[in-house]
């Protein structure tokens, strides 16, 4: 089936959406002159391919539960911000702010991602074959972030359970972020990840492995439960 | 929030076309700030003149207003302001030029401005608003004018000031980036072999000739770039 084609260049962000959210399950959509515009593909909840052709502005793919988006160039700031499932692949570098927030689904950033990277993460997964910028990971709360390059200064500050490997080097950990022994499971779901990415120059035993030592913040709720 | 954008052109080609180019970055940053709106630009001579055009408005009427589009030049840079530190008036709107060789356009808001403005009144600098981007400029200015270069006088920025910031300064032969240590205000820079020019966001960029092939990157946090004529 021929894509849908949708041209910035002659349609607003609210009527190319629009379409997008009207297209059935399998539908395929092309976006064409993005010219950095902001919000494309966001709050889509249909099982589509969307493939944006052209360097995006911010918060491209953002809330989606279900869509395939594929940029073809660079994004702005707060790609697949918040997403919930589907996954949100960039060609290109992303600025900051990727995959904040989100809740869940694949966010795959083939360049590099700027600072703040995956900060709140809350169940996402987040796969990135370049570096990464300052306070990446900052807060992340669940799911999965893997770094192909080096990673930026304050890497997972105040991290609480993500997991977050790193194939290149780490400028420094942030507050309550420890390096911690890599196991068999780490190795073997690291391969599987690389495979979903397909990011060859990552090897799978040779990542560092951060994670929380748990020391800033209350780990056990019912700890101290009295009743 | 505002927006910010700014153009050094490294080809004589381009020096009609400067106020053109800058007009339309500017008014692609109209969402970034609406209250207000300004520019400077250098002309092309052996001294550079600097001419400022700022008012109350919305950025395309105010480009308009002063036939902004029509002017040429080296360089300049533009400032669509939201305002948050101060009042909307055409004094408290950017660019700042505490001198006729020096402009300043700031996105952010300084959290220690006060301190620093009673500090440089002390030393008998006078100021024409209450404004925090003012105090910068005129910290720059005042730093130039003891003999440090215009990379040097933003380094001193990184080390005095504390709060949000990206800003764009101009004087007559250098244009520089600077970003605080958080860089939690964006900015784009794309480079050419015409042209270094920055902007908030890419899509003010995005109409410039030769952008699809234009080296596009972020500023890290605390580097200084700079650009000479």
């Amino acid at each position: 089936m021929e894509p849908v084609v949708l041209d910035c260049s002659t349609l607003s962000t609210r009527e190319i959406n629009s379409v997008l959210a009207e297209l059935p399950d399998g539908s395929r959509a092309r976006i064409v002159e993005p010219w950095g515009r902001h919000n494309l593909g966001v709050g889509l909840t249909n099982r589509i391919d969307i493939e944006i052709a052209g360097n995006a502005g911010y918060f491209i793919g953002g809330l989606g539960d279900g869509p395939r988006v594929t940029v073809d160039g660079f994004v702005g700031w707060s790609v697949a911000e918040n997403l919930m499932s589907g996954t949100v692949r960039v060609r290109g570098n992303a600025s900051e702010c990727a995959a904040a927030s989100a809740h869940g689904g694949t966010v795959i950033i083939e360049g590099d991602a700027s600072s703040r990277a995956a900060i709140s993460l809350k169940g996402g997964t987040v796969l990135v074959g370049g570096d990464v910028g300052h306070m990446s990971g900052f807060m992340a709360q669940a799911g999965t972030i893997l770094i192909g390059g080096d990673a930026g200064a304050a890497l997972g500050d105040s991290l609480y359970e993500t997991v977050i490997y790193v194939a290149g080097r780490i400028t420094s950990l942030g507050s309550d972020a420890r390096v911690e022994e890599l196991t068999a499971d780490d190795v073997l779901q690291v391969k599987q990840l690389v495979a979903l990415a397909g990011f060859d120059h990552v090897d799978p035993e040779n990542v560092t492995r951060v994670a929380s030592a748990r020391e800033l913040y209350n780990f056990d709720a019912l700890k101290d439960k009295g009743y | 929030m505002c927006g910010i954008v700014g153009l050094h052109l490294k080809t004589p080609r381009l020096h009609d076309r400067l106020g053109e180019l800058l007009s339309t970055m500017l008014e692609a940053m109209t969402t970034r700030g609406p209250d207000s709106a300004g520019i400077a630009v250098f002309d092309d001579t052996a001294r550079p003149t600097m001419r400022l055009f700022k008012d109350v408005g919305s950025p395309r009427e105010i480009c308009e207003r002063y036939g902004v589009p029509r002017l040429s030049g080296h360089q300049g840079v533009g400032h669509t302001r939201m305002a948050t530190e101060s009042a909307v008036s055409t004094e408290h709107s950017h660019p700042f030029a505490p001198s006729d060789d020096l402009a300043l356009v700031h996105n952010g808001t300084f959290s220690n401005y006060a301190t620093v403005r009673r500090a440089l009144l002390r030393e008998g600098v006078e100021f024409a608003t209450d404004n925090d981007s003012e105090v910068a400029a005129r910290y720059i200015a005042q730093q130039r004018a003891g003999g440090a270069d215009l990379d040097e006088a933003l380094r001193m920025v990184l080390k005095t000031f504390d709060g949000f910031y990206t800003l764009v300064v101009v004087t007559e032969e250098q244009f520089a980036v600077v970003r605080d240590s958080f860089a939690c205000k964006p900015m784009v820079i794309a480079e050419t072999e015409d042209y270094a020019a920055v902007g908030s966001e890419y899509h003010a960029l995005a109409g410039l000739p030769g952008i699809a092939d234009a080296e596009v990157y972020e500023p890290g946090p605390e580097e200084v770039y700079t650009w000479s004529r």
